[in-house]
């Protein structure tokens, strides 16, 4: 009864420390849902080019139409408008400084953007305006004449007016094919660093299993030697490790990242390999060494067999965990896919960023798939 | 079973190589060896797509040899009866793998050794984290002078509250002039600091040709002390008009240690840091997992496949999930730092989003693998839907779904260190400041406390975890 | 050929497992050792090739003491003494061939054995001994696709090709049906025919009429009984065994 009444008690204080632990952490984390909904603006800033994302352009063809127009009238001959076609004609054909004129565009592409600007006697222009045509293909556009745009030498300046013709044929855009080529990259990376880990974990785990080693006071020390050594590098977190690394090889290099992913690797393929190696049948080990072999025969005939089904499975395994890692060990300069993102991201391109994010969904995703269904057929 | 397959054999063997050259593996499936025809296939495609990716990329022709070396291999494969030896085919794959890969992730291990003083110093200052420091007293005064030198400028003494007494002669000047500092009522026989304050609060060192060291004089057995200083060359290069005379600062300081111990300035940081990582780990388990309870009734097959609407919903939900889950935290993070600003708020937003992910899959999954037997018991008794779930479900599921939910909160912990990376607040934020400012010992005090906090914490979830299963 | 003299092993948990124990075995016997189940007969026969480190006592093996061996002499006597186990012992997912192949592992080079490079002089001694126990049209099946008895069979023959002097076997056929204890004990008679010497041990009583060609019982640790099977009537039996114990035979039909 006491007992009861006691765990009761402990209960309710633990509820309790929970409570107050949450409560503190709401106000150390000080969240702000108001600033989620007045900050849309920031957000459509964000998201609306996310929703856009840079895959593919098209061939585009920009052309130019310009006049004369001689500022104050007399100083130069007028521009004459072409009949047909794209043009533009300006009412009247010049005028004094402070005046207004019509500038009139027909002919053109309808529903297209067009810049309009002047371009200056002295070879400089100056951005007027950037509009858009109407359905059949006609703008309106009053302009000042400004003492700025004036003749000079006898050149009068012009007004200008550049669209782009639609209807170019579409293909990949540059920043999808970066991002193709920053993902091979990091596919690359969590390759080599996954195999490298590998390398480093496997004869680690068979020092860090109590079966193997644990024999004699030598045989014991190396045990907790290694034992120790993977629970210290478990605990090293990758991006802090990779951001340290991108320090000594470099900032933005893919080799920080591959010695941060090394790191991980060997953790936790060391601890998942040697409890592996725990769980073997110790009869075979036990037959192995009745015929006379020496220690190293018994490992290699008698528990690697056993246990490379699992090893195979569990590589796999941080292989995949690996092209996660890579996708952001770019952020502290790790490089790779995650290096392209965050540098978008920092520079706001954000339809770009957009494109990387896209192909990292659909890599991760695939390979998440493939590996578990590889792994399925090896157990 | 290995005899009927191979009596099955029969066709001409050089089918099956003719099949194999035209599409790699194809042969091998024509004689139903699904997994090694797939398995063929991966290998020679992703051979084939490296060699092609890094032809485009540096222009290098070579490497297709060994993507051919692959496909001879898999026609030879097909035309054997027993097939041919793997490790044969394992070679080209390798070679392209890895030789494409160290050249192209820049793999070199030179650059650990070359840059060997960065890293020596930043293993030296592993042993003297920036953490705790002596106790420390200080006791320090100002006057302002005026830089450059208006019609009437002020005069410029100041005789500062707790006793220090400074004059500096003349009263003005312009950059690079030199002035006479005369300061008492200083503690005896102490080095004192001297420094330049400009008026944004910039400040700047008065020692050495180039003002890049610190100015330190001794103080007489009075507590007196006259000072050449110059005024540095950089006094006016922040100013909005450097023309226009304004008021700069000389301070002098001394510091004495006392007895006993505290934390650094940078120590502070790390324990603010640590409690915030702490924090956004709890805050976003504690809400990710209620958010992640309607997610996982709906992402789960066993509960949703009555009928079509259902069952879009199902796969909507799934769907979602799944790729909410492929985005790392990180990358949420940076845009709900452009949408909300720096802190912890958008770390404990995209936290959240992630944490709901994967919770809502795992709990799913949880949910699919209940045993079906309880549900058809209550549903016989003629129990709605909600009830069902309720007296079947349920009580099925609360052990691992707190199991799952504490390991997700190790997990957080560690992702809570490390969001602060692009602004999201916690450990990292400080971590980042001090990668960016190359200050090793502080770094590595924050490295320190990282790998205590996530050592104790997984020990921690580990017990708990074995508690509870 | 092999003298063991006051053998006591003390487990690491203070149990007694064997008391004081010592008897001869000649060459060319088959040494049946029979007791309870606890009575330390597996402690005993692993202390033999050291599989457990005995806490006292000497195990003479041709006048070497194998107490004392250094670990390399103890290799080379362990390959001159094969050993065949109740749960067969078997690497599961190798190939019964590369199972054979490895109790010749004591003989080769390491780095060559190391790649699955055998000298074809091995894999046909390998071939010989899977025929030798009748199941050579299994050699390249993987070991946990086999019976029970198949697997000890690959047992047997992977002690074969240690070419022992000495085989221990320990509970070989507790694992499986009577009849296959008949022929798996069959396979043992017949190396012991050809100048292996045998000890093993055994439950059933029946087996050890059948096969023994001399006993040494032991109770909880202590040597009980030492000497011909035939000695063993109705009284004798209740000393090894305790009072309560009743006979039990394997089986009442003899194999072929
Ligand atoms: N590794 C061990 N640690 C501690 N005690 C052990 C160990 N192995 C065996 N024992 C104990 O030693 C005694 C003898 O065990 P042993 O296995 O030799 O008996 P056995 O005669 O082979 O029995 P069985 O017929 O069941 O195989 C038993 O009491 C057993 O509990
Ligand atoms: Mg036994």
């Amino acid at each position: 009864m006491l007992k009861r009444i006691l765990r009761l008690l402990l209960q309710i204080i633990l509820f309790i420390g929970i409570v107050m632990a949450f409560a503190f952490s709401v106000r150390v984390t000080d969240p702000d849902l108001g600033k989620l909904f007045s900050s849309s603006a920031q957000a459509r800033q964000i998201i609306d080019p996310l929703l856009r994302p840079d895959l593919v352009t098209r061939d585009s063809e920009t052309r130019f139409l310009s006049l004369d127009f001689p500022v104050p009238c007399g100083s130069a001959p007028e521009g004459e408008a072409l009949g047909s076609g794209p043009r533009i004609e300006i009412e009247p054909g010049c005028a004094e400084v402070g005046e207004t004129v019509l500038l009139r565009g027909s002919g053109l592409p309808e529903n297209t953007d067009v810049v309009v600007r002047w371009r200056l006697s002295s070879e400089g222009t100056l951005s007027l305006q950037r509009l858009t045509t109407d359905a059949e293909g006609h703008f309106e556009l009053e302009v000042q004449a400004r003492a700025i745009a004036t003749t000079q030498e006898g050149v009068a300046p012009q007004i200008e007016a550049e669209y782009t013709l639609p209807g170019g044929t579409l293909h990949l855009s540059q920043a999808f094919k970066d991002v193709i080529n920053e993902i091979f990259v990091t596919f690359l990376m969590a390759l080599l660093a996954t195999t490298i880990g590998t390398i480093i974990a496997a004869p680690i785990s068979f020092v860090a299993s109590q079966n193997i080693t644990r024999i004699g006071c030598v045989g014991s020390g190396a045990y907790y030697l290694s034992r120790s050594f993977l629970n210290i590098i478990r605990s090293f977190e990758v991006l802090v490790v990779a951001s340290i690394f991108a320090l000594i090889v470099g900032y933005g290099k893919p080799f920080a990242g591959i010695i941060a992913m090394v790191f991980v690797t060997t953790a936790s393929l060391g601890k998942m390999f040697s409890e592996s190696v725990e769980g073997i049948d110790p009869g075979s080990i036990e037959a192995l060494t009745a015929t006379g072999a020496n220690r190293f025969q018994v490992i290699m005939h008698g528990v690697v067999p056993q246990v490379i089904p699992d090893f195979l499975s569990y590589i796999i395994y941080h292989w995949d965990i690996n092209i996660r890692i890579s996708t952001i060990v770019g952020f502290v300069g790790g490089g790779g896919i995650g290096f392209y993102l965050s540098e978008r991201l920092k520079s706001f391109e954000y339809a770009k960023a957009s494109t990387a994010i896209i192909v990292i969904v659909v890599i991760v995703m695939a390979l998440d798939f493939l590996s578990a269904e590889i792994r399925k057929r090896l157990t | 079973m290995s005899g009927s397959s191979r009596s099955e054999v029969k066709q001409p063997t050089w089918l099956h190589g003719l099949l194999s050259l035209i599409f790699p593996g194809l042969g091998q499936a024509w004689r139903r060896d699904t997994m090694r025809a797939a398995g063929i296939f991966l290998a020679v495609a992703t051979a084939l797509a490296i060699a092609i990716w890094y032809h485009w990329r540096t222009g290098q022709t070579f490497w297709y040899v060994f993507v051919a070396l692959l496909h001879a291999w898999n026609v030879w494969d097909a035309m054997r009866v027993k097939g041919a030896p793997i490790f044969l085919a394992a070679l080209p794959w390798l070679v392209i793998a890895y030789g494409i890969g160290w050249q192209a992730t820049e793999v070199d291990p030179m650059a650990l050794v070359e840059n060997w003083e960065r890293s020596s110093s930043i293993l030296r200052s592993l042993t003297r984290p920036d953490f705790l420091a002596r106790n420390t007293e200080s006791f320090e005064g100002w006057v302002s002078v005026e830089v450059p030198c208006s019609t009437e400028p002020p005069l410029a003494e100041r005789m500062n509250a707790n006793g220090i007494h400074i004059r500096v002669s003349p009263n003005c000047a312009a950059p690079r002039e030199t002035l006479i500092v005369v300061v008492d009522g200083l503690w005896p026989d102490h080095p004192t600091q001297l420094t330049w304050h400009t008026p944004i609060g910039d400040t700047q060192l008065l020692g050495g040709d180039n003002f890049n060291q610190m100015l330190v004089i001794q103080s007489d057995t009075e507590g007196h002390l006259t000072a050449l200083i110059q005024v540095p060359a950089r006094a006016l290069t922040a100013a909005p008009d450097p023309n226009a005379p304004n008021l700069h600062k000389v301070y002098v300081s001394q510091q004495r240690e006392l007895p006993g111990i505290t934390f650094s300035e940078n120590g502070r940081y790390v324990v603010q840091g640590i409690y915030e990582t702490l924090a956004m780990a709890l805050l976003t388990t504690v809400v990710g997992a209620v958010l992640a309870l309607p997610f996982a009734f709906l992402a789960a097959r066993n509960l949703m496949s009555g009928n079509p609407i259902t069952m879009t919903i199902y796969v909507i939900v799934r769907s979602f999930l799944n790729i909410t889950r492929s985005i790392e935290a990180l990358i949420v993070a940076f845009i709900f730092v452009v949408i909300v600003g720096l802190g912890p708020f958008p770390g404990v937003l995209a936290m959240i989003v992630h944490t709901v992910a994967a919770l809502g899959k795992l709990y799913s999954e949880v949910i699919e693998g209940i045993d079906p037997g309880p549900i058809e018991a209550v549903r016989a008794t003629g129990a709605s839907w909600l009830q069902t779930i309720l007296y079947a479900v349920v009580p099925q599921i609360i052990p691992t779904f707190t199991a799952l939910t504490i390991y997700r909160w190790d997990i957080n912990i560690r992702t809570a260190t490390i969001i602060g990376f692009v602004g999201g607040g916690g450990i990292g934020f400080f971590l980042w400041q001090w990668i960016i400012k190359q200050d090793y010992r502080a770094i590595s005090s924050a490295f320190i406390a990282i790998v205590i906090l996530v050592t104790i914490m997984d020990f921690f979830s580990a017990r708990v975890r074995e508690r509870l299963v | 050929m092999l003298r063991i003299e006051n053998l006591t092993k003390v487990y690491p948990n203070g149990t007694q497992a064997l008391k004081n124990v010592s008897f001869e075995v000649q060459e060319g016997e088959f040494l049946v050792v029979i007791g309870l189940s606890g009575s330390g007969k597996s402690t005993l026969l692993r202390c033999i090739n050291r599989l457990i480190e005995p806490t006292e006592g000497r195990i003479l093996w041709d006048d070497i003491d194998i107490t004392a061996a250094k670990p390399r002499q103890l290799r080379a006597i362990r390959r001159q003494i094969g050993m065949v186990f109740q749960q067969f012992n078997l690497v599961k997912r190798s190939k019964v061939i590369t199972n054979v192949l490895s109790g010749r592992l004591g003989y080769t080079n390491p780095w060559l054995s190391l790649f699955g490079l055998w000298p074809s002089g091995e894999k046909q001694r390998a071939h010989r001994a899977l025929e030798r126990v009748g199941i050579s049209e299994k050699a390249d099946s993987r070991a946990d696709a086999l019976s029970g008895g198949q697997q000890q069979r690959v047992g047997i023959a992977r002690a074969l090709m240690q070419e022992p002097r000495l085989i221990l076997a320990d509970e070989p056929v507790a694992s499986l049906d009577p009849v296959l204890a008949h022929s798996i004990l069959g396979y043992l008679e017949m190396l012991n025919q050809d100048g292996a010497t045998v000890i093993c041990s055994l439950h059933f009583l029946d087996l050890v009429h059948r096969y023994a060609t001399r006993v040494v019982g032991l109770k909880d640790g202590l040597k009980v009984f030492e000497g011909l099977p035939k000695e063993i009537d109705r009284q004798r039996f209740k000393e090894i065994y305790g009072e309560e114990a009743q006979e039990v035979r394997a089986a009442t039909m003899e194999a072929a």
